[in-house]
């Protein structure tokens, strides 16, 4: 094989590796949620958004050591959390179809963040970049690839080894799978169903803020990258079942992998199309999507 | 005595259409006005079609600007290569009604939350396309000096007069849905809407009343879409995309899915936000948003559903069970 496409092929998988791993964060995040409290949140994107443009203002307006600047804005998620769920989410726990009445809630969130970023850094500047956590490159064979970018993707996949982790053998996380699972029957046997709830959109959340914080370290990114990955987010959620966590990590690597490879010969709208398209596929054949438990 | 008036949907519709045609005639002499006016109207157009799916289905389609800008699109290039507008519209909002037929083909198996779901993702896929092909679209840069509809006699329809075309579509656009609603096909629409299930097995043909209230919907979208372009004279796939379909959504929410009048008057208050909003336009966004929310958290049955009905006690909560998340 020659350099060239030794450079390639190794280019194609550490991006699809980065991707997959920042969308499977992300999905997961929003399976959380989806699957205990039975919320879409389509503002996941904007919060992603959100967290990448804290983490830009801190090291870039404030001059905050990068690493700390992302440990500080995955931090702030969590009051950011509690707020909105003692203001608005914690009022449809109890409502019959409130997952309709959450998806245009967050339609609404998304629509006022939007509106905020427009004003606020639409105006600043176009494209996003912070600087690196971890300064210099490593060569895989003829392929260099920066530390920092290294760093990101093995971080995001022991963040994600860590939630896998929690959600399987720890306490809480047996206690928040009864609750995917029934509601009434988790209660009964004690758990506290509302206090599983606050939980899991705090740390849902808490996750979609680290893949926009970890998104942020290893490229540069524009305000349009909000609405694309929740898009992402909700395709790989529905295809590999809402709720499901394995689901959500497998499909989010696939999705990486895609959109290298589609990137090689095509622009990124193709990418999208594909995701859209499966999407609708399995959303008219099988909703409960490919890794339904 | 008043009251005993106002309580019949006829003088309702005649009181209504007085306003439609009078508010034209009396802002005729400050053309911003009465565009907002002309604007105004043709969104009271979209929200009944939106209530009739919305409102009287109990299907939340947010396809339905894309749909619009289907016709608009269609009518402008149409118009374009030589066809009289007046050719042309009729073609593009039919065009529009038989893809609102196909894409209403999901409500089918899907409902609620995922029916949603789906049609924002076909919603996207539309803006998508609208982007893409950018020879058919001009693309993001959009189209420009779209050229008024002709009259017989060479003359073109502008200013006063094609406020009062617009006036009409929204008079007769609510004297049909009201027809409908009133007819047994408006009936078994609310018998889909509360159960599907229990509608089938009364021996409602489910398939064919949503696909019908889909035809017509996406025909006030189509006709509505293909009025709005020379009247604006400008589209782009902006003019179609997702938050155009919410906000016409929200007008109906606003007022009250499933009255006649709700979302005529969520089209009246909230169709000129824009305009008064145009020193502040970047905070529009904002404010649309806070709306959603507010009307999802303090008013989810709208202004006229909480106030004209007295307001239901709560109907019995019923607790999450297993095989929620599957429905």
């Amino acid at each position: 094989m020659s350099d060239a496409t030794l450079i390639i092929l190794l280019s194609t998988l550490t991006t699809g590796l980065m991707l997959g791993v920042i969308f499977s964060l992300v999905a997961v995040g929003v399976t959380i949620i989806y699957g205990s409290i039975w919320m879409p949140n389509a503002a996941n994107g904007q919060f992603f958004l959100l967290a990448s443009l804290f983490v830009w203002s801190a090291t870039v307006s404030f001059g905050l050591h990068p690493a700390f600047a992302a440990l500080l804005v995955i931090g702030a998620s969590v009051p950011l959390s509690y707020l909105l769920e003692a203001t608005l989410v914690r009022r449809f726990y109890d409502v019959p179809n409130r997952n309709i009445s959450y998806f245009v809630l967050t339609l609404g969130i998304t629509q006022i963040l939007a509106g905020i970023f427009s004003i606020t850094y639409g105006v600043w500047s176009d494209q996003f970049q912070i600087p690196p956590i971890v300064a210099g490159v490593t060569m895989i064979g003829p392929f260099p690839i920066a530390n920092n970018r290294l760093a990101a993707m093995l971080i995001a996949g022991a963040l994600l080894a860590a939630l896998f982790a929690l959600l399987r053998y720890h306490k809480y996380g047996r206690a928040l799978r009864a609750v995917f699972q029934n509601r009434d029957a988790a209660a009964l046997r004690g758990v506290d169903v509302r206090g599983i709830y606050r939980m899991s959109f705090v740390l849902g959340n808490a996750v979609v803020f680290a893949g926009g914080v970890l998104f942020a370290c290893a490229y540069s990114f524009d305000l349009t990258v909000a609405w694309t990955m929740a898009i992402t987010a909700f395709a790989i959620m529905i295809i590999g079942g809402p709720g499901s966590v394995l689901g959500a990590l497998v499909i989010g690597i696939v999705f990486g992998f895609t959109q290298a490879i589609v990137s090689i010969f095509a622009s990124p709208t193709v990418a999208a199309f594909s995701y859209l398209g499966a999407m609708l596929v399995i959303l008219l054949f099988k909703p409960s999507g490919l890794f339904a438990r | 005595m008043i009251d005993r008036i106002l309580a019949s949907r006829q003088s309702q519709l005649a009181l209504f259409a007085l306003l439609a045609f009078a508010v034209p005639l009396l802002l005729s002499g400050n053309r911003y006005f009465a565009f907002i006016a002309g604007i105004t109207l043709v969104h009271v157009l979209w929200a009944s079609g939106m209530n009739l799916l919305y409102g009287y289905t109990g299907l939340m389609p947010l396809m339905f600007a894309g749909i619009a800008g289907i016709s608009s699109y269609l009518v402008v290039g149409l118009t374009s290569i030589g066809w009289s507008f007046w050719l042309a519209m009729p073609v593009g909002a039919l065009a529009a009604s038989l893809v609102g037929v196909v894409l209403g083909l999901p409500a089918l198996r899907l409902k609620g939350f995922y029916f949603t779901l789906c049609s924002l993702v076909i919603q996207t896929v539309i803006t998508l396309a609208f982007v893409y092909f950018v020879n058919l679209t001009n693309g993001d840069t959009g189209i420009s000096q779209i050229p008024l509809p002709t009259l017989p006699g060479g003359a073109s329809l502008h200013g006063l007069p094609y406020d009062l075309v617009l006036a009409a579509l929204a008079v007769i656009g609510v004297f049909v849905l009201i027809r409908l609603v009133d007819s047994g096909f408006g009936r078994r629409l609310i018998a889909v809407r509360e159960d599907d299930e229990l509608a089938e097995t009364l021996g409602i043909g489910v398939t064919r009343q949503k696909l019908t209230a889909f035809f017509v919907g996406s025909l006030y979208a189509g006709i509505g879409g293909a009025f709005y372009t020379p009247y604006v004279g400008f589209i782009s796939p902006r003019s179609f995309d997702v938050l155009i379909s919410l906000n016409v959504w929200l007008m109906v929410a606003f007022g009250g899915r499933g009255t006649i009048w709700g979302p005529v008057i969520g089209a009246v208050l909230l169709a000129p936000v824009p305009f008064l909003l145009q020193d502040y336009y970047m905070i529009k966004d904002v404010v649309y948003g806070l709306l959603i929310i507010g009307v999802i958290v303090l008013l989810p049955a709208g202004i006229v559903g909480g106030l004209v009905r007295r307001p239901k006690p709560d109907p019995e909560i019923v607790p999450a069970t297993v095989g929620e998340g599957a429905r």
